[in-house]
């Protein structure tokens, strides 16, 4: 049975309850006062609208007023009223009855509403404590993989010093596994809003030495170029060392998969107003115009057929939230000539004269 | 037999897979590797068999490694080398602060820490003689601490009062990862906080230009990140 048949029964079985009413009190209206009329008839316009729509409570109660007119209120059988005072009767009936009406009315929708508030509440916590769960156990997985991981490692470094070249395979997935699960946890953290930045004032050769190092032994003999004139003033900025350096490694980490080997990855560092500009150019396939959003989603992975670069897709979307959460920014740029310039922006920072600080 | 020569490194950690990676990286002729599960049971060994290095995993069950660290620290000046896992540089902070000499991170590779635990080692054997006796000469460069004389291919170079108070901390703990605090306690004689705290970054970077080769690719001053500089070991 649908709504509609539900509400149109409930608006006839109301109308009928009203006829009834009528019926029984106009067999006995001899014995009846006006009084006890217009109670009678509130009480069914109250039992009326507290069972149904406000719609089928003003009705019953416009109904009501005329039936109390026709039938009880002299001249009888007629909509005219001998008595003027009737009227006041009549009106004082058809207001309250409206205004119990509106009240009833008003009074369900609150509780309909508190009931939806409570539901959504209680919804909330719900999504809250699943992603608390979510995040507990992707800290607590990564954690514990470590160990195996480090057996894993350790086993396969000892084989291959045996000469065993599979050996290295093993032990450079583990890497790549421990990788993807710090990645998987750090972007539960940002989705938490959990990891915090500490900014503080860092020369930015500090930040490009440690990315060096950083990434000296996945490189392998890929040439370096980096363009930063240690002859000129130190270039500052004010940022978060452990989360910039991330970043960087990564964009270096990423030209290195994606650029052929042959051809050198260049980083260059330069002051722009009131940021420092840190540029990854390489010399790989670039990316195509309708990707160059997208390569920032978390989970992207570039369209089959070029070489899988084993991430989870999941560094530059980390990288750029990393950078703007220091009031950063992390573009792609084509590069002329073919390949990809990534550009890193963070705030610069001003000292009087660095290479006479206060001591 | 335990022979003079012989060196006792104890394990501390909870994991026995990790006790048997650290056992066959560093077990040899002249090293006896001792384990121990708990940190409780650490503390006891390192009283009684007085081990001339400690590796310490963090994730004890029973006692917080800070807590360890300390207490061995308390009685004993064997290096400690921590094992920790990756997202927690507080953590190493904390230790290195609280006495550990190093760390390394999980999952490690055997040489890094056969080359970590190496360095510890050294470095304890020939740390009668850092600090106090004369000049220092590495790549190039010639360090009179007690003198305040700095050449680097034989021309002299001019530091600043404050380079020369940080050259001194680093050089006197070649080899071993200084926390920022413990810099600046070497340097400005109290706990981090303050301006002096915001530019030690920049005087450091002042002070590679100064020694460094080049100094977008420091060899001397090694930065940590999260934690940190490490001066590289003394030969």
């Amino acid at each position: 049975m649908g709504a509609r048949v539900r509400g149109l029964l409930r608006w006839a079985a109301w109308l009928a309850a009203a006829a009834a009413l009528t019926a029984g009190m106009a067999a006995v209206r001899a014995d009846l006062e006006r009084v006890h009329v217009a109670l009678a008839y509130l009480l069914l316009v109250l039992a009326a609208s507290s069972s149904g729509t406000r719609a089928l409570g003003l009705v019953v109660a416009v109904v009501a007023f005329l039936c109390f007119n026709f039938f009880f209120l002299p001249p009888y059988q007629n909509f005219g009223l001998s008595d003027r005072r009737d009227w006041l009767v009549l009106l004082t009936f058809l207001a309250v009855a409206t205004v119990a009406t509106q009240l009833l009315h008003r009074a369900r929708r609150q509780a309909a509403e508190v009931q939806r508030l409570s539901a959504e509440a209680g919804r909330a916590a719900a999504l809250r404590e699943a992603d608390r769960l979510k995040d507990a156990l992707i800290a607590a997985v990564s954690h514990d993989l470590r160990t195996p991981l480090t057996t894993i490692k350790a086993l396969a470094h000892d084989l291959g010093e045996t000469g065993d070249e599979r050996a290295v395979t093993i032990e450079e997935e583990a890497d790549r596994l421990n990788r993807f699960v710090a990645d998987l946890l750090d972007l539960s953290r940002l989705n938490a809003g959990e990891l915090r930045v500490a900014p503080e004032i860092v020369a930015a050769e500090d930040l490009v030495g440690a990315a060096l190092q950083r990434v000296s032994g996945s490189l392998g003999d890929r040439e370096m170029r980096v363009e930063l004139h240690p002859h000129e003033p130190l270039l500052l900025g004010r940022f978060d060392f452990v989360q910039s350096l991330r970043v960087l490694v990564n964009l270096l980490e990423n030209a290195h998969k994606y650029a052929p080997a042959a051809t050198p990855i260049e980083l260059s560092v330069s002051r722009d107003g009131g940021r420092l500009v840190f540029r990854v150019a390489d010399r790989g396939p670039g990316v195509p115009e309708d990707e160059r959003e997208r390569i920032f989603h978390p989970f992207y992975r570039r369209p089959q057929g070029e070489a899988d670069a084993g991430g989870a897709g999941l560094g530059l979307s980390i990288s750029r939230r990393l950078a703007e959460a220091q009031g950063g920014t992390l573009a792609f740029e084509p590069r002329p000539g073919g390949g990809s310039v990534f550009v890193f922006t963070l705030p610069s920072a001003d000292l009087a004269d660095p290479a006479t600080l206060p001591g | 037999m335990r022979g003079m020569t012989e060196t006792t490194i104890l394990v501390i950690d909870d994991e026995p897979q990790i006790r048997r990676v650290v056992r066959n990286a560093l077990e040899g002729d002249a090293v006896r590797v001792l384990e121990a599960a708990t940190g409780r049971e650490g503390m006891d060994r390192a009283a009684a068999e007085r081990p001339d290095l400690i590796v310490l995993d963090l994730g004890l069950p029973d006692v917080a490694g800070a807590s360890v660290c300390a207490e061995i620290r308390g009685w004993s000046s064997a290096p400690i080398v921590v094992l920790s896992a990756r997202h927690s540089e507080h953590e190493k902070v904390a230790l290195l602060d609280a006495g550990a000499d190093d760390y390394v991170t999980k999952p490690f590779s055997p040489a890094e820490l056969r080359a970590r635990v190496r360095a510890q080692l050294r470095r304890s054997r020939a740390e009668p003689r850092a600090g106090g006796g004369g000049p220092v000469e590495l790549d190039g460069l010639r360090i009179d601490l007690a003198r305040r004389v700095l050449s680097k291919d034989g021309g002299e170079v001019h530091l600043t009062p404050t380079e020369w108070d940080l050259l001194r901390a680093f050089v006197s703990n070649a080899g071993r990862t200084l926390t920022h605090d413990q810099i600046f306690r070497a340097v400005w004689g109290r706990a981090g906080g303050g301006d002096p705290q915001a530019y030690l970054r920049v005087h450091v970077a002042n002070l590679r230009r100064k020694i460094e080769r080049d100094s977008v690719r420091p060899a001397l001053i090694v930065t940590e990140p999260g934690v940190g500089y490490r001066f590289r070991a003394l030969d």
